[in-house]
């Protein structure tokens, strides 16, 4: 998979990984005071911003595996820094990663329109529940209450992952720092589409 | 013989065999006596010390106990149990008790088994040992370790942006949408910049010659030999013992179809 790859494409993904690491370890703390806040559920509100780099990273570089490898190498990193979570961390981060990287195939891998980013996000959202059903034993809990988390994950991977992906990426190729991968050339095509009727 | 010395893939291999051990138990006693073995292990084999410990244990004691009043509250009632107290909609079973009270064990098991493998790794031996042993390409395990190192880079270039942020006489965020206009103020020039970086990054290392060829040589060789085995070999059979231990009192639950 990764002969395909330039080189500059595997360390960009892993710039992004390290970045959302740290993010994704902030997040977990503000997550505990959800926690605390509203239990179980509480975690479940702000899921989706675990899946967040697979989007991100997908719809900069367009390339397969792109959401698979980045989720994962998320999660080596958080692991490298000291999340406590261990290495059962890079499992879920490929189990996260599964999620969006299967939408993104079922799109062909050339289709990045907004519906398809949500779409990963909540992708991810259906891989990570099943995997946390298991490892953190939901089947004792009252299958209402499952439920409900179910659809609080899959709201949160839509819009936290989904479109606060798509939104942050795009900002960032306003910067022009994208200009080289496939999210900046599509934008400059806009733009210069849109110099030309106006 | 220092836990430091194993095999970093073997030693993550272990935690995750023995996580996925653990999660077929639902009752408390399993969890709790891997809970004891694994955290003497690491201070009696690791020399980690109990302070250093704690500080990392300590947030997942809090996390634990809301797993077990989420899972008291929201706990599912089957037939036929030993009812200890209702009240309204709630009911409290003796087995729901356990069961939730095996998920709070279970959190602080993982953790324990976590700690070990973390207070005792290096990140670059485990990066290379991915390399040798599991076959990781070094595309990605080099590309992982360059940017590993750009942590400390983007603590200073954080700094550098609140400056320039402050110099300009931009106002302390108080309302949360000036709260949340801040953070894009913040990280769309970081990942700008570190994007930038990495791009440079990839120039110098392939104009030093990196290819990112699976046939390279290390300079830093991982070996795996029957120690390593035997550490895995103990781990598992700590898990194994503590469910055979639960059993012999009579705790041991099972995951018996509660779906």
């Amino acid at each position: 998979m990764l002969e395909k790859w330039k080189l500059r494409e595997v360390i960009v993904l892993s710039v992004l990984a390290v970045v959302f690491a740290v993010v994704y370890l902030v997040f977990m703390q503000f997550g505990n005071v959800l926690y605390g806040m509203f239990g179980l559920i509480g975690y479940d509100l702000i899921f989706g911003i675990w899946f967040i780099v697979s989007i991100i990273s997908a719809y900069i570089i367009r390339k397969p595996g792109a959401a698979f490898l980045s989720e994962t190498i998320a999660a080596a990193i958080e692991v490298m820094i000291g999340n406590a979570v261990g290495p059962r961390l890079i499992l879920s981060g490929m189990i996260q990663g599964i999620g969006a990287e299967a939408v993104f195939a079922a799109a062909k891998w050339n289709n990045y329109r907004t519906w398809v980013l949500i779409a990963a996000g909540m992708g991810s959202s259906v891989t990570s529940f099943i995997w946390g059903y298991f490892i953190s034993g939901y089947a004792a809990l009252s299958p209402d209450y499952v439920t409900a988390m179910f659809f609080v994950r899959l709201i949160s991977g839509a819009l936290l992952a989904g479109l606060l992906g798509k939104w942050l990426s795009e900002s960032l190729a306003k910067t022009g720092a994208l200009n080289s991968f496939p999210i900046g050339k599509e934008l400059r095509r806009e733009k210069s589409q849109n110099g030309i009727t106006s | 013989m220092l836990l430091h010395e194993f095999n970093p893939s073997i030693k993550a291999l272990t935690v995750i065999v023995c996580v996925l051990i653990l999660s077929l138990f639902f009752d408390p006693v399993t969890p709790f006596l891997t809970l004891v073995v694994t955290a003497g292990a690491t201070f009696i084999f690791g020399k980690v010390s109990f302070k250093r410990w704690i500080l990392l244990f300590s947030p997942f004691i809090f996390m634990a106990i809301i797993y077990i009043w989420s899972a008291l509250i929201f706990s599912k009632t089957i037939e036929g149990e030993t009812i200890l107290w209702t009240w309204g909609i709630f009911t409290l079973t003796e087995e729901g008790f356990q069961r939730a009270l095996s998920l709070g064990m279970r959190v602080l098991s993982f953790t324990s088994l976590s700690l070990l493998f973390i207070l005792t790794t290096k990140p670059t031996e485990f990066l290379l040992s991915l390399m040798q042993q599991c076959r990781l390409s070094p595309k990605l395990a080099y590309g992982i370790m360059a940017g590993y190192r750009f942590l400390p880079l983007m603590k200073d270039e954080f700094e550098i942006i609140r400056s320039a942020h402050r110099i300009r006489g931009i106002p302390k965020a108080r309302t949360l949408s000036e709260k949340i206009a801040e953070l894009k103020r913040y990280s769309v020039p970081l990942l700008a910049g570190a994007i930038r970086k990495a791009e440079r990054t990839a120039m110098a290392m392939e104009s030093k010659g990196f290819t990112g060829d699976r046939n390279r040589d290390f300079y830093q060789k991982i070996s795996v030999s029957w120690k390593d085995w035997a550490y895995f070999a103990f781990f598992i059979g700590a898990v194994l013992a503590s469910a055979y231990i639960s059993w012999l009192f009579g705790f041991l639950q099972l995951y018996n179809g509660e779906l």
